[in-house]
Formats: C-alpha cells, structure tokens, sequence
C-alpha cells in the first residue's frame, strides 16, 4: 500500500492511504481526545469532540473518519479546534445532569474526564430537559438516559460486535435516544445483558446494577472468564481485596470487547456467602471445621490406608476442566506418581470425549484446528449441533460477524430454532440423533457431484476409497427418509459447503453428547477432509463447555494418557515421565469419570479424591452417584462451596475462585492463557495447586515445585506440544497457536494441511437409528442443554446473586402444538417420566421446537434433569449419552 | 382525553405480499415502507419484525428508520389528516385561536384521531400560501382566510361527506 506523509503538529509523519487522522496520530503518539471512537467499532464521527484543523485552508474535520492525504497540515490543538472542543462540551454538559457527586461512574466517566481536560467548568447555558430514569426490573442494567451523549456506542457494540440487535436509535431530534423494539424495558426485549453496552458507554448512562457504591476500582487485573471454553479476556477491578466490577478486555483476540451475562455479570459468585472458608472433616457425620494441618493428615492417612490395605487401584481421582492447566497436570502427577493408579479422569468426559476419540482417530489431533479468527474470515460456516449463543458466546458473535458484515454464508443444522438460524442462509432440520446419516449424505453428494477437493484429499489424507464405498447407500433420497430434510436441502448444504473457498464446521455438545456422538464426529471430520476446510482454511471447531476442558485433557488427567495424550501403554512414554518424577507409573490403564462411580458403586474403588466436580449434579442417575459416593470408605474433596457432592465427603478443602490464583487455562482454540491473582483467596481457602503440593508433601511424596512457572516449565518440557508456550509468552492476551507455528512449524495446529501423522484418515462410519429418542409409551424426545443465564452443573452460577434471581428455577420447554395437545400452559407443573427417573417442573411454551421435542436446561442442581438419563456408555468414548432422552409427560397442577 | 381507537386487526399477509415485491433490490427499505404506509394507512409495529427478517437487519434498526420520518407513522390515522398551519404569517393572523377551534371541533389534541377514525389533526410549519393566512389544510385541499365560521363550516361539511 502507499504511504503518504502529513505534518501533524509540526513534525512529518507518514501512514498508509486510507489510515485516519487519528489512527496516525495515535501511533505517533499525539493525543485527540475522542468519546465515540471505538478500536473494535466502525467510526461515525458523531461526538465531533475528535476535530482537528488542516492549517492549509482551515478546515475542521473529524479526525476519526478523515483518511490522510497527501500534504495534509494537521493541528490538534489549534486555538479554532479548542473553541470548537470547548463549545460542543458545553452543549454535551448543558442536557447532562449535575448529578456527578453520586454518579457510579466517578472517575471513569470519559465525559467529565474530557471537561476537565478541556477547562471546562461552569456552563452559562440554559439546561435542556432530560430523559427520565427506565424502570426495568432486570438485576444486570440500569439506564439513566438523561446522562447520555448519544455517542451511538451501545448501538454499535450491540450491532456490529454482539450482533444481536437490541437496541438503535428511537425518534429524532431532541427526542433521540437508544431504544429497544417498541421501547420495551431490556428484559422484554432482545436484550441478551451481555454487558458490552455498560462497558462501552463513556459516561453513567448505562450502568451496571445491583452493586452496591464500592467507589472506583484501585486496581484492575486481567485475567480469563472462568465460564466457558471461549476463554474470554476479562479485566477485573477490585478494591480493598473484593472484585467490584467485571469488564470485557478490549484488545482480547477472543472477546474484542464483548462478554456475555456469564462474564459480566455472573463473576460475583466469589462472594457467595457459601464459600467455604476452612476445611471440613466429618466427625460422627458431622461437619467439623479444622486447621490445614489436621484435614491434610486426615486425608493422607484416608487415602493411605486404602492404597496399603487394598492397593493403588483401590483409590479413584476425579479432575476438574475448570482448574487450571498446573492444577490438572499435578492432579495426574498426584494419582499417578504419588497414589500409584491410572483411575483419573476429568469432567469433560461428560461432553467431550466422543470429540477427542473422533478427531484424535481421523486428524491426529484432538481440538480444533482453527482460532476464531479463521473462523470470522470463513466464506460458509455450518454450525451443527450447537447453540454457541447460549454456550460459547463468544463463537456465536464471530459467526454473526462474518455472516453480517463479512458475506458469509450460514448453514445451520438443528433440530431447535436457535438463534442462529435468523441469520442462516439455509437451515437444516433433522430428526434427533440422524446426523451420522445426514453428514455422509452431504459428504456423498460433495463426491458424485465431483466438488471434493482433490488435491487435498490426495495429498493429505488416507482410505478415500474405502471410505467412498461405504457412503453409496447415503443418497439424497435416503438422508431425506432418515433425516426428514428435504433432498434439495441436502444438496444445496452440500454444495455451499464445498464451493466455498474456506470454509468451517463448528459443532458442540449435540453432536457429541449422542450415543453415536464419536461416529458423528468422524463423519464430521471426513467432511471438512473431503472439502479441503482442515487446518490450512476455515477449520473445525469442536466447541467445548468449560474453560479449561481442552486443558485438562492436554495434562492427561485421562485414565489411558500421560500429558500430551501419550498413550500410557507405551512403555516408552511412561519411562520418560518416571525419570523425570523419579519413580515406577502404573502401567494399566484406568477407570474412566463413569466407570469409577460404577466401581465404587459396586465396592471395588474405596477412596476418592474430587478436585472442583459436582458428580451428583452433573452425572446421569444422580441416586446412582450418591450411593456410590457413601459407599465408599473415603471421600476428599476440593471445591468452593459446599456442593451436592461434598455432603459425601470425609474431609472438604476450600479452594480458591479463578480470581484468587495464578495458572494457565486453555480454551476451545488451544489458546493458552495466564491468570492473574486479583484478590487473596477468601478465607483459609487455598489454590488447588497449593492443596496438591501440600497435601502431597504430607503424603511423604514432596514434589519439587516452588512457583507455577516451574510447573509450566515442566509441562513444555513434557508435553511436546505446550513446547512454544514460555509462561511469560502465555500472558494476559494468550498465545494463538498460530504464532508458535510461524517458529516452529508443524506443532500444534494443523499448518499449511499438514497433519500430526501426516496425513488425516477417512473413516467409514454407519448411521445407526438413534436409542436416546421418543419411544413406544415415551412420545417425546427430552434434549437437556446449557441456559443462557446458567452453567455446567450450576455450582457457581446458582451462586451468583443476580444470575439466579434472574433465572432462579429449571423449567421445561414445549412446542406450542404438544402443550395444546396435552392442555398444558405456561407454568403448569408437569410431570416428566423416563424410563430411568422422573422429576416435576414448570412448563415454558416455546416457539423453538417442534412437535415432538422438549428442551430442559441442566445447571440446576435442584431439580437435575440427569435424574431422567441412563448411565450408557458410548463404547468409543466411554462417555454417557447426556443430550436427549425418551420421556412421557403429564400435567399435574395448573399456574398457580 | 386521548380518543384513539385500538388499532384494527392489522393484515399481515397484505404486507408480507408488498415486502416479496422489493425482493433482491439494494435499498429497499425506505419505499418499502412507503408503500406499506400508502396501503394500509399506517405502518404497524407488528410488520416491523417482518420487514426487518426480509432485509437482513435488525426490528431496532428498522424502527429507527421509522421513527426518525415525520412522514412515517406507526399508528393508524384518520381518513382525512387536517394540517392547522402554524407558520408566521398564520400565526400573526391568528392561526392559533383558528387550531384551539379544530381542536374543539373535532375534540382531539394534535398528533391524534378520533375514535371513529375519520380525522388525524396534525400542525404544519408552513404550506407556501401565507398570502391566504390562516390556512388549513384537508387532505390535499387548502382552506384559506380562516375564521371561526369557516371552521365550523368546514366541519360540517366534512362530516356530511
């Protein structure tokens, strides 16, 4: 591109053609103030609070819109720019109220820091009469637009990086103010309470609510949201050691300055009064408090007794993917190298091992092969099985991105009206269960059509055609009987899919959750093989429900791998782990998340150690778990808060929240990410790292680590792949996968089309008709997934004061054409009935589903709607199938 | 005293019929309401998801559009829309004591329609014949040299059509 030169201020600069004033003059260093300018927005030069005066022939212009040119002559402080800066503060503070002594926004209010600066005080103008207050009843913000500048921010944080559209402007003239539809409160609205308008907004116009006046934030560290798998960057302000405000990171690669209400809103869970302040050792049945000391001793002594009377595999570890990278690596090292068994497992288990045995098998790498980047630079994306709405945000506003403002094309597979589907250029709707069935017949017509991508499949991958083979009885006509989509649909996904020059597949948890959930992954995998969309363009992206479940696995607090999915069956591998920690490794692989609660159930495990997982919330056949876990003859647990869980356990250690530790978390990318510690633990409670350094030093096992960083140091030293990720490269912003690849190629992510192995491995993979759906005597398929307002289990988020008021209870979702079967209204009580469970809740007609379908969302631990699901196991990915049911339903009582 | 009648049934499929027409063209939006407007009188908030789904924009950011027109409306009006001019030279020649009569006359405030939807009453800032002040207008129609027995007059008139 060309350069072009100005003078600003005196002094040559120069910057590319189409840069603007005030880019350039950013870089070099000169300050113009701004109040409507955003980095991650489109400018609009409303404020006009940016002016600044070409002296060649006088003219004022706006500095965030006005591109360079050639011989420009720029004053940013002109005495004309000055007086127009002055001028247009006065008239802004003329229809602002005077109200700064109690206003929230304090010091952070960018309109009074630009009076200030400017030297303006006292205005001698009449005032203009403001907008009143909103009465809005949501816990999360509160609008006073009588103090708003209409900068136009929150309009454009909510259309071009939310994309959800809730709000614009209404009217016109001195009427004008940002709206919702009809000017209905938020919560009748679109509104989603993502907070990226509170963020933004320059002045006390849109405020966070429900916080008491803790004064301005101290101190603001940046740190990861420790919700989903998105990772989101999050700065955390606090204040005489408590977090009061949570805001998004705007130069986050991941969240680019957008939360949802989980990051923004729902992190004041560390405050619940029901953390747990001190250990826990039960005495008699009894909860007692006692000092680190006696609880460490007690569970030594526990875990030892076991081990030496019943031997190592007596004893069970259960890891968290919501612990950090250092956490999950010592809780391997703990069982393996200090308890002596392979029984360790983590939570995503649950929902994400049918994606890692899938895509280890066909790609050689178990995640995803793109960043979200790629994934906004995609000409077609095709989301199956998956709601990112709702459980990674952070996707779901990168695909309305590239679909509103990129030209990109959507196809959306899902049974349920989600979100998305308003911005999918086709939406396919298959019976539950069928996607094996649907994706080999969209690969079939992409092969008979002849618009595979030849050179890669070639090149790069392996078994064509025996795989091709296996697709011939996957015709359009076939897919549509099986499916219920039509053959024109299926044809015309196919060709989207395979005439665009990069495209992704994103999917989660309704692919993987299935009983066919590996199969289905496979075939997904063949797909995006067969189109050329692995790794070198576009990508897959396996979409992961906790923070750090990519992590957790990555550390192997897997039953079958060392770190870096070595297989524990290689000798090799194990032999490489015990030099380093200076001792025999079981060499047996061990019991899988569900097959230990089976073995303790049937009283061959006896001890168990739980970091940071609620298995009675979060596992099938709940009655099943809590007879497990009081079967057995120790239980020790860490977590934050006295969960469903704990109640069975021996001893209880309070662990720390996210924000009071240090670590590393690995999000659904494979970006690795620091924390940062923003307040000292509450109470006596400790950082799980802490817990296992001590806990095994009491043990008589002391592992030689003093710092995290020595613990990271350690993992790129052993895990091949984390090789890049120096901790102070892994800093705040992460490290995209991408730039350890421009050092050393052929890490990580797939690169250029190069896979791990060499090459990816086309797997025929059969449709098989669904057993988790509607059947004789249970009409309706039940589908249980994440809520907008809760998470995983609902351990934290039911803690969070204002998330569970807003959404306080479970309830089930309907199709209006089932309730008025049934005679069943909004909020009758119903009975749902399965073959395993039954549970009572309240009723929600949708406009979501179809007929035959129900929705209930799982984090409520009250009424776990896993009470209705089987404890079958995908053989592949030892996981249960935890998406959809068979039910039978009745109404029991009317909206009382 | 607002007499404003509930606003009837609105027919959606009529307006989903007009929206088909503006298919594939660039900017449609603007005179797809307009026709939306000449054909049904109003634009009903009720089309405005519906207009939004057809473009690829958001109801907030149709609505904004709408609202900021004062040729837009998004309430029904009266079959006949009186303009009381409340220009300079009206005023000066009484334009106001001619607009508290049409109010009286016709017993609603300005922007509203009576009950049985007959009349919207509307101010104008000037309709370019001042050499006739006061005016008012009717539909298309332009009364000047008002006074009180005119109004009164023109009134009658009009409700005997």
């Amino acid at each position: 591109m060309e350069a072009v030169t100005i003078t600003l201020n005196g002094v040559e600069v120069s910057g590319y053609a189409g840069t603007t004033i005030l880019d350039l003059a950013r870089e070099s260093g000169v300050y113009i103030p701004t109040l409507c300018h955003d980095p991650n927005l489109a400018s609009t030069g409303a404020c006009r609070l940016c002016l600044v005066e070409d002296e060649r022939n006088g003219a004022l212009l706006a500095s965030c819109v006005a591109a360079i040119s050639p011989g420009m002559t720029i004053n940013t402080n002109s005495p004309r720019v000055v007086e127009h800066r002055k001028k247009i503060l006065e008239l802004m503070l003329a229809s602002h109220p005077d109200t700064c002594l109690v206003c929230d926004k304090g010091n952070r209010c960018q309109l009074r820091k630009l009076a200030a600066e400017t030297g303006v005080g006292l205005i001698g103008l009449q005032k203009i009469p403001q907008n009143d207050i909103i009465e809005e009843v949501n816990p999360f913000i509160e609008r006073d637009l009588s103090k708003c500048v209409m900068c136009g921010k929150c309009i454009r944080v909510d259309q071009e990086l939310v994309v959800e559209g809730a709000i614009d402007y209404i009217d016109r003239g001195t009427m004008v103010k940002p709206a919702t539809l009809n000017d209905m409160p938020l919560e009748k609205s679109e509104c989603t309470f993502c907070g990226a308008c509170v963020a933004i907004c320059p002045t006390g116009a849109l405020m966070e609510k429900e916080r008491v006046y803790t004064g301005t934030a101290t101190n603001v560290v940046t740190t990861v949201c420790p919700y989903c798998g998105c990772g989101c960057t999050i700065c955390l302000g606090t204040k005489d050691n408590q977090i009061v405000e949570v805001r998004p990171a705007v130069d986050s690669p991941v969240s680019r300055g957008a939360l949802c209400v989980r990051g923004s809103y729902g992190c004041d869970f560390i405050d619940s009064p029901d953390r747990l302040p001190r250990p826990l050792v039960k005495v008699d049945g009894e909860f007692q408090e006692a000092t680190w000391e006696e609880a460490l001793s007690r569970v030594a002594e526990g875990l030892g007794q076991i081990k030496k009377d019943q031997g190592a595999d007596a004893l069970a570890v259960f890891g968290s993917s919501k612990c950090t990278n250092e956490e999950n690596y010592l809780l391997q090292r703990f069982a393996r190298g200090v308890l002596g068994t392979n029984n360790i497992d983590n939570g995503s288990r649950l929902y994400s091992a049918a994606s890692r045995t899938g895509l280890g098998a066909s790609i050689g790498y178990a995640g995803t092969t793109g960043s979200l980047d790629a994934l906004e630079r995609s000409k077609v994306i095709m989301v199956i099985g998956a709601n990112p709405e709702i459980s990674a945000p952070a996707v779901a506003y990168a695909i309305k991105r590239a679909v509103r403002f990129k030209e990109a094309k959507l196809i959306v597979i899902d049974p349920r009206n989600t979100p998305l589907t308003q911005f999918a250029s086709l939406w396919l709707r298959p019976g539950v269960g069928t996607d094996v069935a649907l994706l080999n017949g969209l690969a079939r017509v992409v092969i008979n059509e002849n618009r595979l991508d030849v050179e890669f499949v070639t090149r790069m991958t392996d078994n064509f055609d025996g795989w091709t083979k296996s697709l011939q009885k996957y015709t359009p006509g076939y897919v549509e009987d099986v499916t219920g989509i039509p053959k024109k649909d299926v044809q015309a996904a196919a060709r989207l899919l395979a005439g665009a020059e990069e495209a992704s597949i994103v999917y989660g948890n309704g692919i993987t959750q299935h009983n066919s959930g590996t199969d289905a992954v496979v075939a997904i995998a063949n797909l995006a093989m067969l189109t050329g969309n692995a790794g070198r363009r576009g990508g897959i992206f396996a979409l992961q429900r906790e923070n750090n479940a990519h992590g957790a696995c990555d550390m192997g607090t897997l039953p079958g791998f060392l770190p870096g999915y070595q297989s524990i069956d290689e000798a090799e591998n194990r032999k490489r782990f015990e030099e380093r920690w200076g001792g025999p490794l079981p060499a047996q692989a061990g019991l899988s998340a569900l097959e230990m609660m089976e073995a303790a159930g049937e009283g061959k495990v006896k001890g168990m150690l739980i970091m940071g997982e609620n298995p009675v919330a979060g596992f099938p056949q709940p009655a099943l778990v809590r007879e497990a876990l009081s079967s057995l003859d120790f239980l020790v647990v860490t977590d934050m808060f006295p969960t469903e869980t704990v109640k069975y356990a021996s001893v209880v250690l309070p662990a720390a929240s996210f924000a009071e530790k240090e670590g590393t978390f690995t999000n659904f990318e494979g970006r690795v990410q620091r924390l940062h510690r923003a307040i000292e633990p509450v109470g006596e409670s400790l950082p799980d790292v802490e817990i296992l350094l001590r806990l095994a030093e009491v043990m008589g096992s002391k592992m030689p680590y003093t710092s995290h960083q020595e613990v990271m140091e350690e993992i790129e030293d052993m895990v091949p792949f984390y090789r890049h990720v120096a901790y102070a490269d892994a800093d705040s912003m992460g490290l995209d996968w991408g730039d350890v690849e421009s050092s050393s190629p052929g890490t990580r992510r797939l690169h250029k089309g190069m896979f791990p192995s060499g090459f990816g491995r086309f797997s025929p993979v059969e449709y098989t008709s669904p057993q988790d759906v509607a059947t004789d005597g249970y009409p309706f398929t039940l589908m249980a997934g994440s809520s907008r307002y809760h998470f995983g289990a609902g351990s934290r988020s039911s803690r969070s004061a204002r998330l569970s008021r807003f959404s306080p209870t479970a309830y089930l979702e309907i199709s209006g054409a089932a309730a008025a079967e049934l005679g069943i209204g909004d909020g009758d009580t119903v009975k749902v009935t399965s073959a395993q469970g039954e549970l009572s809740t309240t009723a929600k007609v949708s406009k979501t589903l179809p007929r035959g379908l129900l929705f209930m969302p799982i984090s409520f631990p009250d009424s776990p709607v896993y009470e209705l699901f089987g404890t079958v196991l995908d053989p592949q990915a030892k996981a249960p199938a935890l998406k959809t049911c068979a039910v039978r339903l009745e109404r029991t009582a009317g909206n009382g | 005293m607002v007499k404003q009648k509930k606003a009837p049934k609105v027919n959606l499929k009529q307006i989903e019929k007009i929206i088909a027409g503006y298919r594939g063209q660039r900017w449609p939006l603007i005179p797809m309401v307009e026709e939306i407007q000449e054909n049904v009188g109003y634009i009903p908030p009720e089309s405005i998801p519906v207009i939004a789904d057809a473009l690829g924009l958001f109801p907030s950011q149709v609505q904004a559009v709408i609202t900021f027109y004062e040729q837009l409306y998004t309430e029904p009006r009266g079959k006949n829309i009186v303009r009381v001019c409340r220009g300079t030279a009206c005023h000066v020649r009484g334009g106001k004591t001619i607009l508290k009569l049409v109010r009286q006359h016709l017993g609603i405030g300005e922007g509203e329609t009576t009950e049985d939807m007959e009349f919207t009453l509307e101010t104008v800032a000037c309709i370019g014949v001042c050499a006739l002040a006061p005016n008012v207008m009717v539909n298309k129609e332009t009364h000047g040299d008002m006074n009180p027995k005119k109004v009164a007059r023109l009134f009658e008139k009009s409700e005997k059509e």
